[in-house]
């Protein structure tokens, strides 16, 4: 097992994929950063101007002490984590695409052990995306927010261990799908399109429909969820009393709208990833290989 | 574990691609120590085969065995048969040095045998290319270094002289020969009889997913007796000459020359004087090889059941083939044959070892008749034989 996933892992080295991809991944990330980090700086230095000042009071609150920054985080995260979803989708619709499956299989005892050390080399690139991208986030968000609406320590881990999970979560997701598409075009138009338009016209509906909570279920919004949730609890916590009203806004703010509490958004994923990851473990697996 | 033993096993192997029957009931046997050519016209189902036999295709019915097991028992694999499938299967821009050391890493071996290998097939200059800028020549040896990396026991190639060069085609020749010589296992593929006949020492032909002959190809060449092509001024008086002599085959040409086999030119020629026939041309005509190879390829483009052989014998179990079989099988002998079975064919009488014991789910396949020449165990007697 220990040679097969050497042997998986060099395949993601010798070619140019990973850089190809890792480029835009801290790019996207830190300008994401970058910018969100700008915009929430200027709605939280309003809060703190004068005239704000008022309303603050009325509302009980103290704005200086609003982490911001942390809604600027997990969008980020969530934005970025496209990449490695990508990276994972054409794990084996390459493969299949390049025909290089067949000494794969040749050369493993059995196709199970050939995938599962696929899966183990798929796990640690999603976290090595997952690592590039928080660091290029909290670099961005750092240089652009007051150093007041950072979150502390315990922030900043918790937001980066979810930031990771969902990273690794989004590349397992991508395996899934690419290994059942089997086509390299297919596989990224339709993982694009999806992450990127379909859902979110979904979500659109079913928030004007009044039916929030069923974007919690759907892959994107499950998984914007994992980071998503942890920002709103975040600046809750430190927020002071926030109105039960504007608690929706702020989740729908973080890009967790309708989500589910951290660890259940991370399970709900899960299980979509594993739906897929199966689904394509088990096409891959039976497979006439021609 | 694997038996060690170096034999491939081919057993009542089909695989039906929806309605498409790639390959129907096929059985052979290939021993260690000799190069066996795979061979048969395209689409015949030989890529098929191999597929099925290292665990790339799942066969509809029957099995292949490598040293006595399927190819997901082998351990590890690559260490026991290395294959040659086609030229394609590399990412284009990964060096063919990086190519090798990936499954390099997944068989076990150390990364210098990657450059081994390399030198092996003469690549080693050319190891820090990327496989996509080679020529179809280059990438033929880059995926036979792959399939040497584990320095396996049997070696599978499926048309690898598609793309060499004449020296190439030479070189891997020898490679091969020398390859089985050291008491290894090596099957090769190709729709040229031509392309092969030089490297290899035993045949399986196959044409539409069923066998038509394996055996040494030396029988093969055997039984090829020329022909003397004659023209004589009576035809009726010199047939009735020969027949006198006790020459049977006799063939009339559309051109009006006869053409007699079994004996030669200077034979035709003395029974022609004594019969007082004058002969305005001779020639003697060697059938080749390759025209053998046609005509058991080609068979069922010839008239239906005119050289099929009475066959009362039904394979239970054995599929119905597809309309346009039922009147032609392998039974057909070449033209110029008939009635009398080319040697070669006594291959079917004596299956090798191996074959004692018939597959689960083909429970008491019935001993071909005695007196049958053309012993069908391999299940083509069931396609009925049109007498």
């Amino acid at each position: 097992m220990g040679n097969l996933i050497k042997s998986e892992f060099r395949k993601t080295t010798t070619t140019g994929l990973w850089w190809g991809l890792m480029i835009p991944t801290v790019l996207l990330a830190f300008g994401w950063a970058l910018g969100t980090g700008a915009i929430f700086k200027s709605v939280s230095d309003f809060m703190g101007s004068s005239e704000a000042e008022e309303l603050a009071t009325l509302l009980n609150v103290d704005p200086s002490q609003w982490q911001m920054s942390v809604f600027g985080i997990a969008r980020s995260i969530n934005v970025a984590t496209i990449f490695p979803m990508i990276f994972g989708g054409l794990a084996i619709a390459n493969e299949i695409n390049r025909k290089t499956i067949t000494t794969t299989f040749l050369t493993a005892p059995n196709r199970v052990s050939a995938l599962a050390a696929k899966m183990v080399v798929y796990i640690l690139w999603g976290a090595i995306f997952g690592i590039a991208i928080v660091a290029s986030v909290s670099i961005g968000i750092a240089l652009t927010s007051n150093s007041g609406s950072l979150p502390d320590a315990g922030g900043w881990l918790a937001l980066a261990g979810v930031g990771v999970l969902s990273s690794i979560l989004m590349t397992m997701f991508g395996v899934g799908v690419g290994a059942l598409m089997t086509s390299v075009i297919g596989t990224t138009v339709v993982l694009l399109l999806y992450m990127l338009i379909v859902e979110n016209g979904l979500q659109l509906v079913l928030a004007s429909q009044g039916l929030p909570e069923i974007i919690g279920f759907l892959p994107n919004g499950a998984v914007n969820g994992l980071t998503g949730s942890v920002a709103s609890s975040l600046f809750l916590a430190n927020a002071g009393v926030v109105p039960e009203d504007m608690v929706e806004g702020l989740r729908a703010i973080a890009g967790a709208l309708g989500a589910f509490d951290w660890w259940l958004s991370g399970l709900i994923f899960l299980a979509w990833t594993a739906l897929f990851f199966l689904g394509g473990w088990a096409a891959t697996q039976r497979k006439d290989i021609t | 574990m694997h038996d060690g033993s170096g034999r491939i096993v081919v057993q009542n192997l089909t695989k039906q691609f929806g309605p498409v029957a790639a390959v129907q009931n096929l059985s052979f046997t290939v021993e260690p120590g000799s190069v066996t050519g795979f061979l048969g016209p395209n689409g015949a189902g030989k890529t098929t085969t191999l597929r099925m036999l290292l665990g790339l295709v799942t066969p509809t019915a029957g099995i292949g065995l490598i040293n006595g097991r399927p190819f997901s028992q082998l351990g590890n694999p690559a260490r026991v048969v290395g294959a040659v499938l086609e030229a394609q299967g590399f990412h284009p821009k990964r060096t063919a040095r990086n190519h090798l050391r990936v499954y390099a890493a997944a068989i076990g071996v150390p990364d210098s045998r990657a450059d081994q290998v390399l030198g092996l097939v003469g690549l080693g200059a050319a190891g820090d290319r990327k496989a996509g800028g080679y020529s179809l020549g280059m990438k033929q040896r880059l995926a036979l270094a792959t399939a040497l990396l584990g320095d396996p026991q049997i070696l599978v190639l499926d048309e690898p002289a598609n793309g060499l060069d004449p020296e190439g085609i030479a070189w891997l020749r020898t490679f091969l020969q020398s390859y089985a010589r050291s008491g290894r296992t090596v099957l090769i593929s190709s729709h040229l009889l031509a392309e092969v006949e030089q490297t290899v020492d035993q045949v399986v032909i196959i044409s539409r997913g069923q066998t038509m002959y394996y055996g040494p190809l030396d029988h093969l060449r055997n039984q090829q007796q020329g022909r003397v092509l004659v023209q004589p001024s009576d035809t009726g008086a010199l047939v009735a000459a020969l027949r006198e002599d006790g020459v049977a085959g006799i063939e009339q040409l559309p051109d009006g020359r006869l053409a007699v086999s079994g004996v030669d030119a200077k034979q035709v020629a003395d029974t022609a004087l004594k019969a007082g026939v004058s002969i305005y041309g001779i020639q003697e005509e060697k059938a080749d090889l390759e025209r053998l190879f046609f005509q058991l390829t080609n068979g069922q483009y010839a008239a239906p059941g005119q050289y099929a052989q009475p066959v009362a014998y039904q394979q239970p179990g054995y599929q119905t083939p597809p309309q346009g079989y039922q009147q032609q099988g392998y039974q057909q002998p070449p033209a110029g044959y008939q009635q009398q079975p080319p040697p070669g064919y006594e291959q079917y009488q004596q299956p090798p070892p191996g074959y004692q014991t018939p597959p689960q789910g083909y429970p008491g396949a019935p001993q071909p008749p005695q007196d049958n020449p053309y012993g069908p165990q391999h299940g083509q007697g069931g396609l009925g034989g049109g007498a």
